[in-house]
C-alpha cells in the first residue's frame, strides 16, 4: 500500500440526508456488520432484502446494515403531502443472533447521530411485528423519540413459517424522519440531501416529480387486468422455482407478487374478502422458499458457521424446525 | 405424620429478588409483578417459610419483590412411620420376621435402629427420624425459576442462542437475603447483588448491599421509583399540578395512566402546545389522537371546552425540558392537520350521497354489501317504529344514512370513530336531531355497561341492526361457537335484550326476527333460523341477570315457559326474584316439583292447559282436596287477572297463600290411588295449580 495515502477526509454533515446514512453505514459497519446494497427490486420494506428475510432463516451468523428503498402504493400522495410518500427509504440492520447489548448498541447509533439521551426522551414503546405475507412475526417496540416513532426493533421468532434459531434481531430506521428532525424541516421534500460547492439538493428536488408520477400511475392507470395476471405468473413460477430446489429465484418471484399485490391494492381491485385470499397465496410461496433455502443451506453445510461464535455441537442442536402450523 | 419441631431458629430477615428485564410491555406490567410476587411468596409459605410483609415493585425494566422479616430456615420436622405390630415382627427367639426386616429397610435402617412403642392399639415397630429443615438460600433459587416458568404470559419470546422464553430478554437477576447473595441461575442469568439504575440517568451496575436498601438504593443512586403505585401517584399530581399551571384540567383515563406508568422508570411531566385552529376538528379525533396514539394526556377548560394543549410523561428529567415539549409538538402537528384535511374533505359532499358507496363495500360475502344491509336495516325498522309509534320517516332517513360515516375519510383514519362522524356531518347537513342523534346512537351500547340509545328513532335503528346480523350471520350457518365470535353477536344479542328491557319496550321478539328473515329470504333457507336467534337472544339473559344477581334457575325457570316479550320476561323474573324471600316459596317451589314430576311420570305433563283439564268436583273423597281446590278457584280469578296485567308479584304473594292447603293435601292425599277416574281427577287439580304457576314460570326449576 501507498504510505502517503493520506486517509479518506470526507467530512460526513449530518445536516444532509446523506451524511446521516454514511453515519449509519460507518456506525454498524464498526459492529460487524456487512454494509449491503439495495435490493434492485420493488419491495414493501427493508425485511424483504434477502439479506433480512433469507438469513434470518438457518443457524448461520450474520450482521449486516443497508439502505432499502421502499415502495407502498397505497401510500402515494401526488407529492401533496409533506408525510407521505409511497417511495421512500428505511435504513435496515440485521444481527444475528440477536447480541446481549443489542439495544445499547442501537442508543450508541442515536447518540452517533448526535442525540443526547440526557436532552431527548427516548423510550422503547411495546409493538410487536406480524408479516401476514412473510409468514413472520417478532416482538419489540417501536422507538420514540420524544414521541415520535423513529425506529422499530424486533426480535424475530419466526419467518417463512420456520422458527428463528438463533432469534436475529431487527432495527428499521425511518430515516426520512429522523432527518426531519435533525434538519428541524417539517416537510420531507424539504430535507437538504446534499450540500457542497455545487449547491444544495433538496428531497424533493430528487423525489418530488417521481412522486407526482408514480401516485398518477398507480392509482389510475396500473393495468389490473396484466397485474392479476402477472400475480398468477409469479405464483406459478415460484411453486417451479422450489421444486427445481432454487430458493434465490423463487423468492424474486414472491417479492414480485407482493409487489403486483400492493399495485392491486391501490387501485382498489382487490375486496375485503378477496384481500385475504391474495395475501395467503403469497404466505405460501414465501413459506415454499423459506424451507427451500433452508435446505439449500443445509446441503452446503451452512457455510457462515465458520464465523458462529457457538461450540458446533449447540448450533446442530440449533436446526430449524418446520412449524408445523 | 410429620411434627414440627420448635423453632430452633427463628430467625428473620429481608429477602430480595429482582428480575431485570428489556422493557416489558407497558399494559400487563402491573398483573404481571403481582403473578410473579405471588407465585414466590406462596410457594415460600407452603414450605414453611413465611414474610412478614411483601412488597411487590415494577418497572418496564424489572419486577421486584421485597418479603420483609422472612423466616430465612424452615424448622426441622420428626418424621415417623409406623410398622409391623410387635407380635409380627419377631419370633419366640426374638428374631427379627421378614416384615419387620422388609419395613426396615424401607426406611433404609437396621431392625435395631427401630423403636418399640406401646399404644392403645397395641405395641407396634416405629421409625422415627428428624429431618433437617432447609435454610431458606436453598429453597429459593428453586421457588423463582418454578414461579417464572408459571408466570401467566400470553406472548413469550426468546432471544439471541438462547432456549429459555420470556416476556422480553431476561438481563439480570438480584437474589439477596440481608446482605448476601443467594447463589443461582434463572433463564440463563446467574444471581448477585448487582442491578441496574435507569437507562440514561444511572447507566452502568450497581450494587445493593442489603435487601432493605432495595427501594432507597434504586432511587438515590439509580434515578428510578420501583413501585408501580407510587410512580402512578407522582404521574397523576404532576398531570393534575401542569393541568391546573394552564388553568384547565386533565382528562385521565385510568387505562392510559396505567399504561403510561408502565412506560416509564422516572416519571416527568412535560407540557407542549398545539395551534389553536385545530380545535376545529371534533373533539372526540383530538382525544383520541392524543391518548391513542401519542399516549399523551388531554385538557380541558373549566367550561369543558379543549385546550390547545397536552401534557405527556418523559422518562428522563431532562437537561432541555423544551427538546422534549418541541419534539412532541412536531409529532401531534402533522397527525392533527391530516385529521383537519380530511374533517375539510369530507364536509365537500352530504352524507346522504355516500350511500351509493356502501355498494361496493362487502358486509358479508353471502349476505351482499353494506349498501344491501343499510337498505335492510331500514325496512326492518320502519316496521318497528309502526309498533312503537315513532317517526316512520325519521327512522327510515336515519337508518339509511346509518352506515354512510363508513366511507368518509375521517372513519378511514380513525374507524373507532364510526357513528360520531356520523352524527357531526348530519348535523352539518341540518339533518333533524331525532336522526343525526341515531347515526350515532344506533351503534349502543358500544360495550358492556354502555348507555344504550336515548331517543325512539335510535332505538329502532339500533335493534333493526343487529336483528339483521344475527338472522344473517345464524342464517349463513356461522353463529358463533365457543369464543369464536368475529361478527360480535354475543353483543349484538346482548344489545337487543338490554334494548328491549331497560329502554320498555313491549315488542314481541318472534314476529320481529321473521321480519328481519323476510328481508334475507333470497339468500338462504328458512330452516330453524328463527327460532336458533330467539334461543340465542334469550340465552343472553342468563349472563344478563348474573350481573344482577340473579341466579341461572330462576331465569331458566321463566324462559321455559316461552315468554316472547322481552320486557315482559324480566317483569317476571324480577318478580320471581323477589318472591325468592317470600317464607311459602321455597315449599311452593318444592311442591311444584313435587307435582311436575308426578305428572311427567304419568305423561301428562306435556300440553298442559287450564283449559284441557276438567275436574270434577263430585269425584273429591277427602277434604284437602276439596279445600285445595276450593281455595285455589277463589283465587284463580284474581291471580289471572293480576297475571295479564303483569303484577306477577302480587299474583304470586296470593298464590302463596295457598301453601297449607297445599302442604295438607300432600300429607293428606293418595294421588295414585287403584280407581283411575278418582286418580284422574287428582291429577286434574294438580295441573291446574301447575299451571296457574307457570303462568309466570316454571317453579319446578328453581333450587332450593
Amino acid at each position: 500500500m501507498n504510505d502517503t495515502l493520506t486517509p479518506n477526509t470526507v467530512v460526513t454533515d449530518l445536516g444532509t440526508f446523506q451524511g446521516l446514512i454514511q453515519t449509519l453505514q460507518s456506525y454498524w459497519a464498526e459492529q460487524g456488520c456487512v454494509v449491503m446494497q439495495p435490493l434492485d427490486m420493488e419491495v414493501g420494506a427493508g425485511t424483504f432484502h434477502p439479506a433480512t428475510f433469507l438469513r434470518a432463516i438457518g443457524p448461520e451468523p450474520w450482521r449486516a446494515a443497508y439502505v432499502q428503498p421502499s415502495r407502498r402504493p397505497t401510500d402515494g400522495r401526488y407529492g401533496e403531502n409533506p408525510n407521505r410518500l409511497q417511495h421512500y427509504f428505511q435504513f435496515q440492520v440485521l444481527l444475528k443472533p440477536s447480541p446481549d447489548n443489542f439495544q445499547e448498541l442501537y442508543l450508541g447509533s442515536l447518540e452517533r447521530l448526535g442525540f443526547d439521551t440526557l436532552v431527548h426522551d427516548v423510550r422503547f414503546v411495546e409493538d410487536n411485528w406480524e408479516s401476514p405475507t412473510l409468514g413472520a412475526w417478532g416482538l419489540g417496540w417501536e422507538i420514540w423519540l420524544n414521541g415520535m416513532e423513529v425506529s422499530q426493533f424486533t426480535y424475530f421468532q419466526q419467518v417463512g413459517g420456520l422458527e428463528c434459531r438463533p432469534v436475529s434481531g431487527e432495527i428499521t430506521y425511518g430515516i426520512e424522519r429522523l432527518a426531519m428532525y435533525m434538519q428541524g424541516v417539517d416537510s420531507i421534500y424539504d430535507l437538504v440531501w446534499s450540500r457542497s460547492e455545487q449547491g444544495e439538493i433538496t428531497y424533493g428536488d430528487i423525489y418530488h416529480q417521481n412522486e407526482v408520477e408514480q401516485s398518477t400511475y398507480n392509482f389510475e392507470l396500473a393495468d389490473t387486468d396484466a397485474l392479476f395476471h402477472w400475480f398468477d405468473v409469479c405464483e406459478t413460477e415460484c411453486q417451479k422455482l422450489i421444486e427445481k430446489k432454487l430458493a434465490l429465484p423463487g423468492y424474486e418471484q414472491v417479492m414480485k407478487a407482493s409487489h403486483a399485490f400492493n399495485l392491486l391494492d391501490a387501485r382498489h381491485a382487490i375486496s375485503v374478502t378477496e384481500r385475504q385470499r391474495f395475501i395467503l397465496r403469497v404466505r405460501t410461496l414465501s413459506r415454499g422458499v423459506a424451507q427451500c433455502y433452508y435446505e439449500s443451506r443445509e446441503a452446503l453445510a451452512f457455510p457462515l458457521m465458520k464465523n458462529s461464535l457457538l461450540p458446533k455441537a449447540t448450533s446442530d442442536a440449533t436446526a430449524m424446525e418446520v412449524d408445523s402450523e | 405424620m410429620n411434627n414440627a419441631l420448635t423453632n430452633k431458629s427463628a430467625i428473620t430477615n429481608d429477602c430480595l429478588i429482582e428480575l431485570g428485564t428489556e422493557e416489558l410491555p407497558p399494559k400487563n406490567l402491573k398483573s404481571l409483578s403481582e403473578d410473579f410476587a405471588k407465585l414466590v411468596s406462596q410457594a415460600l409459605n407452603d414450605v414453611g417459610l413465611p414474610a412478614a410483609s411483601i412488597e411487590v415493585y415494577a418497572t418496564p425494566r424489572r419486577l421486584g419483590i421485597l418479603m420483609r422479616n422472612m423466616q430465612t430456615q424452615q424448622a426441622d420436622q420428626v418424621v415417623e412411620k409406623r410398622g409391623p405390630a410387635l407380635q409380627a415382627a419377631f419370633d419366640k427367639e426374638g428374631n427379627p420376621s421378614k416384615a419387620a426386616q422388609g419395613f426396615a429397610r424401607g426406611c433404609g435402617v437396621e431392625v435395631t435402629d427401630l423403636q418399640q412403642r406401646e399404644t392403645d392399639k397395641g405395641a407396634w415397630l416405629y421409625f422415627e427420624k428428624t429431618e433437617i429443615g432447609s435454610s431458606l438460600a436453598q429453597i429459593l433459587p428453586e421457588v423463582v425459576a418454578t414461579a417464572i416458568h408459571k408466570l401467566p404470559i400470553a406472548k413469550k419470546m426468546r432471544w439471541g442462542d438462547q432456549a429459555f422464553e420470556f416476556v422480553r430478554p431476561v438481563k439480570w437477576l438480584v437474589m439477596m437475603i440481608g446482605s448476601s447473595v443467594v447463589e443461582g441461575e434463572v433463564l440463563g442469568v446467574r444471581s448477585g447483588n448487582q442491578s441496574q439504575g435507569h437507562r440514561f440517568h444511572a447507566p452502568g451496575p450497581m450494587t445493593f448491599s442489603n435487601a432493605s436498601d432495595y427501594v432507597a438504593c434504586l432511587a438515590n443512586e439509580g434515578k428510578v421509583v420501583a413501585s408501580f403505585d407510587e410512580r402512578k401517584r407522582s404521574i397523576r399530581e404532576q398531570i393534575e399540578q401542569s393541568a391546573a399551571n394552564l388553568g384547565g384540567v386533565a382528562h385521565i383515563e385510568e387505562a392510559l395512566l396505567n399504561e403510561v406508568t408502565g412506560l416509564v422508570e422516572f416519571p416527568v411531566a412535560v407540557c407542549g402546545t398545539f395551534d389553536a385552529e385545530f380545535l376545529s376538528i371534533p373533539v372526540e379525533a383530538l382525544v383520541m389522537t392524543m391518548q391513542d396514539n401519542q399516549k399523551y394526556f388531554a385538557l380541558f377548560d373549566q367550561q369543558g371546552a379543549l385546550l390547545p394543549n397536552f401534557i405527556t410523561i418523559s422518562n428522563i428529567d431532562s437537561k432541555q425540558p423544551e427538546m422534549v415539549a418541541k419534539g412532541n409538538e412536531r409529532v401531534i402537528r402533522p397527525r392533527f392537520a391530516d385529521a383537519r384535511f380530511f374533517f375539510e374533505q369530507d364536509q365537500k359532499q352530504p352524507l346522504s350521497q355516500r350511500s351509493e358507496l356502501l355498494d361496493k363495500v362487502v358486509f358479508q360475502n353471502k349476505l351482499g354489501s353494506v349498501g344491501d344491509k343499510s337498505r335492510r336495516i331500514a325496512k326492518l325498522a320502519v316496521s318497528i317504529a309502526k309498533q312503537m309509534g315513532a317517526d316512520e320517516v325519521q327512522v327510515e332517513r336515519a337508518a339509511q344514512l346509518c352506515k354512510c360515516d363508513l366511507m368518509t375519510e375521517m372513519v378511514g383514519e380513525f374507524p373507532k370513530l364510526q357513528g360520531l362522524m356520523g352524527r357531526y356531518y348530519a348535523e352539518f347537513d341540518h339533518e333533524p336531531k331525532a336522526v343525526s342523534d341515531a347515526v350515532e346512537q344506533h351503534y349502543w351500547p358500544k360495550f358492556s355497561g354502555d348507555q344504550l340509545p336515548s331517543n325512539d328513532v335510535a332505538q329502532c335503528v339500533a335493534l333493526a341492526d343487529r336483528l339483521d346480523s344475527l338472522v344473517g350471520i345464524f342464517g349463513i350457518g356461522q353463529k358463533p361457537s365457543g369464543v369464536k365470535d368475529p361478527f360480535a353477536l354475543r353483543r349484538a344479542a346482548l344489545s337487543v335484550v338490554r334494548i328491549l328491557i331497560e329502554k320498555d319496550l313491549p315488542l314481541n321478539l318472534m314476529p320481529l326476527i321473521n321480519k328481519a328473515f323476510e328481508a334475507l329470504s333470497d339468500k338462504f333457507e328458512a330452516g330453524s333460523v328463527a327460532d336458533d336467534v330467539s334461543d340465542y337472544i334469550f340465552d343472553r339473559l342468563r349472563a344478563y341477570y348474573q350481573e344482577q344477581g340473579i341466579g341461572f334457575d330462576i331465569v331458566d325457570a321463566v324462559i321455559s315457559t316461552k315468554p316472547e316479550i322481552l320486557n315482559d320476561c324480566d317483569q317476571r323474573v324480577q318478580a320471581v326474584n323477589q318472591f325468592q324471600k317470600n317464607d311459602a316459596a321455597l315449599a311452593l317451589a318444592a311442591a311444584n316439583k313435587r307435582i311436575a314430576n308426578i305428572l311427567k311420570k304419568q305423561g301428562v305433563d306435556k300440553g298442559l292447559t287450564k283449559s284441557s283439564v276438567t275436574i270434577n268436583e263430585r269425584l273429591f273423597e277427602a277434604t284437602a282436596e276439596k279445600q285445595l281446590f276450593q281455595q285455589l278457584v277463589g283465587l284463580q280469578g284474581k291471580v289471572d287477572s293480576l297475571f295479564v296485567e303483569g303484577e306477577y308479584l302480587q299474583g304470586l304473594n296470593e298464590l302463596a297463600s295457598l301453601r297449607p292447603v297445599v302442604d295438607q293435601f300432600f300429607d293428606e292425599v293418595m294421588v295414585m290411588v287403584e280407581d283411575p277416574a278418582v286418580k284422574a281427577n287428582r291429577l286434574a287439580l294438580l295441573s291446574r295449580l301447575l299451571s296457574c304457576f307457570r303462568q309466570v314460570a316454571d317453579f319446578s326449576k328453581i333450587q332450593s
